[in-house]
C-alpha cells in the first residue's frame, strides 16, 4: 500500500476537529487527477484567529520556519497577501503557502467554495474556482485551465472556461443560447461565428490580457512590501532558532506598521 | 473521417484518471521525491502574491546564500 502522501496528511492535520483549510493550486489539479506538475503546497485558510493558531501549531510540530512573506495573520491575509513556510519531511522540502482571499474570487464565490469543500474528503479546490485562480501570469497554468475545463459537467462553466477554439466550436453547435447569455461575462463568445482562426485570435488575446492584469496585480504587493522585504533579514536573524510560535509573534510584531494590511487600492484579493 | 483535438496536457498526465487512489499517491509521493532534485533551482515562490520574485530579489545569507527564514 502506498504511503500516505504529505499534502494530504497536511490537509487532515490543518482540519482536524473542524473545516479550516482547502487545498489548492498545483496539489488540487494532482486531486482532480489532471497532472502532477507542482511540488509546493498551497491552502486557502478560514479567515479566522483559530484558523491561524492551529495551522501554526501544526506547522510548528513539524518544524517550519518563516519564509518571506506575510506574517499568517487575518490582518494581513485579509488584504489579499499570502503566507509562507517550509519544513523538511525526510528527503522531501514542503513549502506551504497560505491565503484567505484567494485572487479573482469574489466573496459570494468564497462562500460557495467553503460550502463545497465541506462535502469533499480531503477538502480540495472545485474544477471552476480553481479555473479562475489559475488565470495567472505562467503559461502553463493556461494548459491547466483548458483540461480543467473538459472536466467542468456544465457546458455553462465549460463555455466561460474552456481553451479550445475547437471545444468552444462544438459546445456553440448545441448551447447558441447559451452563446449568447454568456457573451457579456466572456466576450470572446462572440467570436464563434467567426470560425475557428478568430476564435483562436481571441483566445491568445484573452490570455495575454489576463496575463497583464495578473502581473499587475502582483507589482501592487511587490511595491508594498520593499519595507517588509529590506528589513527581513535583520526579523529573521531576530526569530532564528526560536519554536514557530515564538518566531511568529516576532515576525507579526516586526511587520506592525512596516508591512501594509493590503497594497493601496487592493480590495483584498477580489477582481 | 479523423477529427483531431486541441491537446493541452500529455497522455502520461492524463493517465492519472485510470489509476486507483493507491497508485496515484505512489506517484505522486515517487514524483515529489524526484523533484527535490531541482530543489536549488526552483523559482524562490510557486504561489501567492510574490510568484513573481527571483532570487535576485529574496534576501539571502552573504555567508551561505541561503534565504533568510525566521
Amino acid at each position: 500500500m502506498a504511503d500516505e502522501n504529505p499534502y494530504v496528511e497536511l490537509t487532515a492535520a490543518f482540519n482536524q476537529g473542524r473545516l479550516r483549510a482547502i487545498l489548492s493550486s498545483g496539489q488540487a489539479v494532482v486531486m482532480h487527477r489532471l497532472a502532477v506538475m507542482s511540488k509546493d503546497g498551497a491552502w486557502i485558510l478560514r479567515e479566522d484567529a483559530e484558523v491561524m493558531q492551529h495551522v501554526l501549531d501544526v506547522l510548528g510540530e513539524r518544524g517550519a520556519r518563516y519564509r518571506l512573506g506575510a506574517p499568517l495573520d487575518c490582518r494581513w491575509l485579509a488584504g489579499g497577501w499570502s503566507a509562507h513556510l517550509e519544513h523538511r519531511r525526510g528527503p522531501l522540502r514542503l513549502r506551504t503557502d497560505f491565503v484567505t482571499r484567494p485572487p479573482r474570487l469574489s466573496e459570494g464565490e468564497l462562500d460557495r467554495v467553503w460550502n463545497d469543500a465541506a462535502t469533499t474528503d480531503p477538502p480540495v479546490l472545485g474544477l471552476e474556482p480553481l479555473a479562475k485562480l489559475k488565470k495567472t501570469n505562467r503559461e502553463k497554468d493556461y494548459a491547466v485551465i483548458g483540461e480543467l475545463a473538459r472536466q467542468m459537467p456544465e457546458a455553462r462553466s465549460q463555455l466561460l472556461f474552456s481553451r479550445s477554439a475547437r471545444d468552444l466550436l462544438r459546445l456553440a453547435q448545441v448551447h447558441r443560447d447559451l452563446v449568447e447569455e454568456l457573451a457579456g461575462q466572456r466576450p470572446l463568445l462572440l467570436r464563434v461565428a467567426d470560425g475557428r482562426d478568430a476564435l483562436e485570435e481571441a483566445l491568445d488575446a484573452e490570455r495575454r490580457a489576463l496575463i497583464r492584469a495578473n502581473e499587475k496585480r502582483l507589482l501592487a504587493y511587490r511595491e508594498a512590501m520593499q519595507a517588509w522585504t529590506a528589513v527581513w533579514p535583520e526579523v529573521a536573524a531576530q526569530a532564528a532558532a526560536l519554536p514557530l510560535a515564538e518566531a511568529h509573534a516576532i515576525v507579526v510584531e516586526r511587520a506592525e506598521g512596516v508591512l501594509p494590511w493590503a497594497p493601496p487600492d487592493e480590495n483584498g484579493g477580489a477582481p | 473521417m479523423i477529427e483531431m483535438e486541441d491537446e493541452f496536457l500529455s497522455e502520461e498526465d492524463l493517465d492519472l484518471r485510470n489509476m486507483t487512489w493507491e497508485e496515484l499517491v505512489a506517484y505522486w509521493n515517487l514524483w515529489l521525491l524526484q523533484a527535490q532534485a531541482t530543489n536549488d533551482a526552483d523559482p524562490p515562490y510557486t504561489h501567492g502574491v510574490l510568484v513573481d520574485m527571483t532570487w535576485d530579489d529574496v534576501p539571502r545569507t552573504r555567508e551561505t546564500g541561503r534565504e533568510h527564514e525566521a
